[in-house]
């Protein structure tokens, strides 16, 4: 006999996660399965040693203090997701090295735009211009997500003149012109490892959002790492009623004249179902789950306009020594080799030396992190999945232990001391993305967003069969903790919205 | 600079590149076919890390009077890579009881075959089995290649140290082979505990190579000799391992062996000046004896039994003294395992009521442990359980 439910979740990254709960918290009979044995996808942690490492998060956005929480704070606090974590605060935005500059950029609009301007003071009056652009646009953006609903093209360019014009364009298209100084511009573009893409390339509206709401609201990190979170979502579904299943992965969702009609698992079990919410990417969803021939071929014809995002190489430490000792005071530390961002671009398509790195020491913002005296220190650097796939088995060690050995130099430039001190060091690549979270590409931000693929023209929430939602990095609004969260309540949303429409017409 | 007015117009005008670009790729011939393929990212990954392996065994050694050789071949693909020091997880059918033994690979990364080698041990449960039931052309399944014990040459320099204990030697095997094949740019220094000289496995290659190659020492130690035996004899303390390494500065250390020599030889290290992140650790399993253990209830015998309703799945009688994965496998419940030594999480599940005991090298995440997770290949009952199988 085969189990019926309201809906099924395929993965327990952080947007089925989220489509999940949002659909228990309304009401619906739901089954979560996972192949892992975890939840969290690359919301997760692990343990060598003495060392416990954060996966993925580097700052968690949406929180926001107290006193002003921001939307994804009051969307957890909904669920009944937020009571359960405590968010600590991250003491600064970023800091910004080059080989002949060293900034520290502060939270907050104005210490932001002050440090900036003090640093460039030749260029202070494009600064404050371009990011007047950038915060305006913000304010739009945050205008249309809070009216819940489409926005009608006639009108927008009125009623939201920034985010009309600045839809179609690139941030560096914008920069460009406000800001001449190439130091300049790579310090105010420092953010573009968390959006993929470099400034000539990336989506305005998607750069502008993401560094507006650090700038704006702060960020935060959760006690017990992103672990705490994923395992947080979990309790309050099963706390709702939610069903989950782990080490179980589902091998086919069927479908019978166009629509969605169940899953079946690998053991071979069948589970019914109307709704389904895929937070496995697209490309294996239909591909392999459904089956090329079972979706309208428009759709992968749709697909071919978007270009997987980049993986990362990451390089995490375990340091006998404390983040004083190493000369750490900043959570997260940009190491430049210069700042032509465009170059590094190339870089990551290809298995050569790491021009940049991202440098996280989560001591600063969780002391507890690791015992005292000791420092958890993790190395990121951008690479995209497919230089990664022809590298023949036997030289894949080599091969990562040359790209980590340059990321380590590059860290030993701020933290010197760092690899005499490790204790334990673990090497990731798009191929451990690949393994753990199942995503092409290892991608960490779905499909990329250049202007045409940006948070309002990516693939939406409905997929291509009836009864089938797509959640996480992929769909709208795109990669990050903060959007992938969002997607799983925008795809719950929409399926409860239909539910009630198909009552109502019964 | 140009006047905003005229930016606003390019700006605007991007609408048609972008519609453009978009029309473009979508043709057919153009953009990204995501169609061509199938089941990518389990082609690619599991050229490098297959959950799972078939092996098929091509020969049996008698390496010791208690220890054998297996050479096994894999069926269903190439050898994975791996790195010298790694083990597998060793997947068998005892008696009706499907339960696994993670084992060290001896041979290097490039030998045609995986080479595992078994010590028997008293009131063993699978060892025993292999050494008296597994023949060449038996089938058996592992896991792909595990495990972080293994000489890191981006921290660990290249003037290493091996603290060696009985069966503790197969993972230095695969570094030294390894080391020794590729002409590594590296010093070691094999420092071997044995009961008896009958007990030394791999004895002659070690002293063969170490004839051979300079950049390798091989030193025997043993801790009960037969009458007349002339080598060095007693446990690798701190007076041996001074007298023999000399200077500790710039040298990693590595411990593999019996429980009881990781205090022992970290102890040791410790009085001659070692710091802790110099020093790696092998993992070891559960406890033999888990009463033994610092922390364990006072009074509490390891046969006592409680029982262990598995939600939705029925109840099992567990014994205080053994792991409750290996309860969970006797009963029949297929529980994911990798190191059964707590550190890997594979065999995580939710402890929903009652107690367990954990020794202290369990390692469980800090959000794991706030939510009631537990690692079952090192968690004892200590009361009545309820647990949920993920």
């Amino acid at each position: 006999m085969t189990e019926k439910y309201d809906a099924v979740v395929v993965g327990a990254g952080l947007g089925g996660l989220s489509a999940a709960t949002m659909l228990a918290r309304n009401g619906l009979r739901v089954l979560l399965l996972e192949r892992h044995n975890i939840p969290g996808g690359y919301a997760t942690s692990f343990v060598r040693g003495r060392y416990e490492f954060e996966v993925a998060l580097h700052e968690l956005s949406g929180i926001g203090p107290p006193e002003r929480r921001g939307g994804l704070y009051r969307y957890l606090e909904y669920l009944g997701v937020a009571d359960r974590v405590e968010f600590l605060t991250v003491p600064h935005l970023y800091r910004s090295v080059f080989p002949n500059l060293d900034v520290t950029l502060p939270m907050g609009r104005e210490p932001f735009e002050a440090r900036l301007c003090e640093t460039f003071p030749h260029e202070a009056r494009g600064i404050r211009r371009f990011l007047k652009r950038v915060f305006d646009l913000g304010q739009d953006f945050g205008r249309v997500v809070r009216q819940r609903g489409a926005v009608h093209p006639l009108t927008m360019p009125f009623r939201f003149p920034h985010l009309f014009r600045y839809l179609p364009t690139t941030w560096g298209q914008v920069l460009n012109r406000d800001v001449r100084d190439p130091l300049a511009r790579a310090v105010i573009s420092q953010y573009w490892g968390y959006v993929g893409l470099p400034p000539s390339r990336i989506s305005f509206l998607y750069f502008a959002v993401t560094l507006a709401a650090y700038v704006l609201r702060g960020a935060a990190f959760p006690r017990g790492r992103s672990q705490a979170l994923s395992n947080a979502f979990l309790a309050t579904f099963e706390e709702l009623g939610g069903e989950s299943r782990f080490n179980c992965p589902v091998r086919r969702i069927l479908t019978e004249n166009g629509r969605v009609v169940g899953v079946v698992t690998e053991e071979g079990e069948e589970v019914q179902t109307n709704w389904v919410v895929s937070n496995a990417d697209p490309i294996t969803t239909c591909r392999d789950l459904i089956g090329v021939d079972k979706v309208p071929s428009s759709f992968f014809a749709n697909l071919q306009s978007s270009e997987i995002a980049p993986s990362t190489v990451n390089v995490y430490l375990g340091v006998a020594r404390s983040p004083e000792a190493l000369g750490l005071a900043e959570h997260e530390i940009f190491i430049n080799s210069d700042p032509d961002f465009d170059r590094h671009y190339e870089a990551m398509q290809a298995l050569g030396p790491v021009p940049a790195i991202a440098l996280t020491c989560y001591n600063i913002v969780y002391p507890e992190v690791s015992p005292p005296g000791t420092s958890v220190v993790v190395l990121t650097a951008l690479s995209y999945g497919q230089p990664w796939y022809d590298v023949p088995p036997e030289a894949y060690v080599e091969t990562k232990n040359r790209v980590a050995e340059a990321m380590i130099q590059l860290a030993e430039r701020v933290a010197p001391g760092l690899r005499e001190h490790a204790e334990v060091v673990e090497v990731s690549t798009p191929i451990t993305n690949m393994r753990y979270a199942g995503t092409m590409g290892g991608s960490i931000y779905g499909f990329n967003q250049p202007p045409r693929d940006n948070m309002v023209w990516r693939m939406g929430h409905r997929g291509p069969v009836e009864g089938l939602y797509f959640v996480g990095a992929w769909t709208r609004p795109g990669g990050g903790f903060e959007p992938c969260v969002m997607s799983g309540q925008m795809a719950a949303g929409a399926i409860l919205h239909r539910i009630k429409k198909e009552r109502e017409g019964a | 600079m140009a006047p905003e007015f005229l930016y606003w117009l390019q700006d605007v005008f991007a609408y048609l590149r972008v519609a453009r670009e978009r029309r473009r790729l979508r043709q057919p011939g153009h953009g990204f076919d995501y169609t061509r393929d199938r089941d990518t990212v389990h082609r690619i990954v599991s050229r490098i890390h297959p959950q799972r392996m078939r092996l098929r065994v091509v020969e049996v050694v008698q390496q010791t009077p208690t220890s054998k050789t297996f050479r096994l071949e894999r069926t269903d693909g190439p050898l994975p890579p791996f790195r010298p020091g790694q083990y597998v997880n060793l997947f068998v059918d005892v008696d009706g009881v499907l339960t696994s033994r993670p084992y060290s690979i001896a041979s290097r990364p490039g030998s045609p075959y995986l080479e595992l080698t078994v010590r028997d041990k008293p009131g063993g449960f699978v060892a025993p089995y292999l050494l008296s039931q597994i023949e060449a052309g038996d089938e058996l399944e592992s896991s792909g290649p595990a495990g972080h014990f293994y000489h890191e040459p981006l921290i660990d320099g290249n003037d290493l140290v091996f603290l060696a204990g009985g069966s503790g030697i197969t993972p230095f095997m695969s570094i030294i082979r390894d080391a020794l094949h590729n002409n590594r740019p590296l010093q070691i220094h094999l420092l071997y505990g044995s009961r008896s000289p009958d007990d030394v496995i791999y004895g002659e290659e070690l002293a063969e190579l170490a004839a051979r190659h300079p950049n390798f020492r091989y030193t025997l130690v043993i801790s009960e000799p037969p009458p007349g035996y002339e080598g060095l004899t007693g446990f690798l303390d701190a007076d041996r391992i001074r007298e023999q390494v000399g200077d500790v500065r710039g040298k990693t250390f590595y411990i593999c062996g019996p429980a009881v020599m990781y205090d022992f030889c970290t102890t040791a290290l410790e009085r001659l000046g070692v710091p802790p992140h110099r020093i790696r650790r092998e993992l070891y399993g559960p406890p033999d004896d888990v009463t033994k253990e610092p922390g364990w209830p006072e009074g509490l015998a390891a046969d006592t039994l409680f029982e262990v309703e598995v939600v939705g799945r029925g109840t099992v009688r567990a014994m205080a003294g053994e792991p409750l994965l290996n309860t969970l496998e006797r009963y029949g419940f297929l529980v994911p395992a990798l190191c059964r030594s707590g550190a890997c999480s594979a065999c995580r599940l939710r402890l929903l009521s009652g107690r367990v005991f954990s020794p202290a090298h369990a390692t469980p995440r800090e959000a794991d442990r706030l939510y009631g997770y537990i690692h079952a290949c090192v968690s004892y009952p200590l009361e009545d359980l309820r647990i949920r199988l993920p």
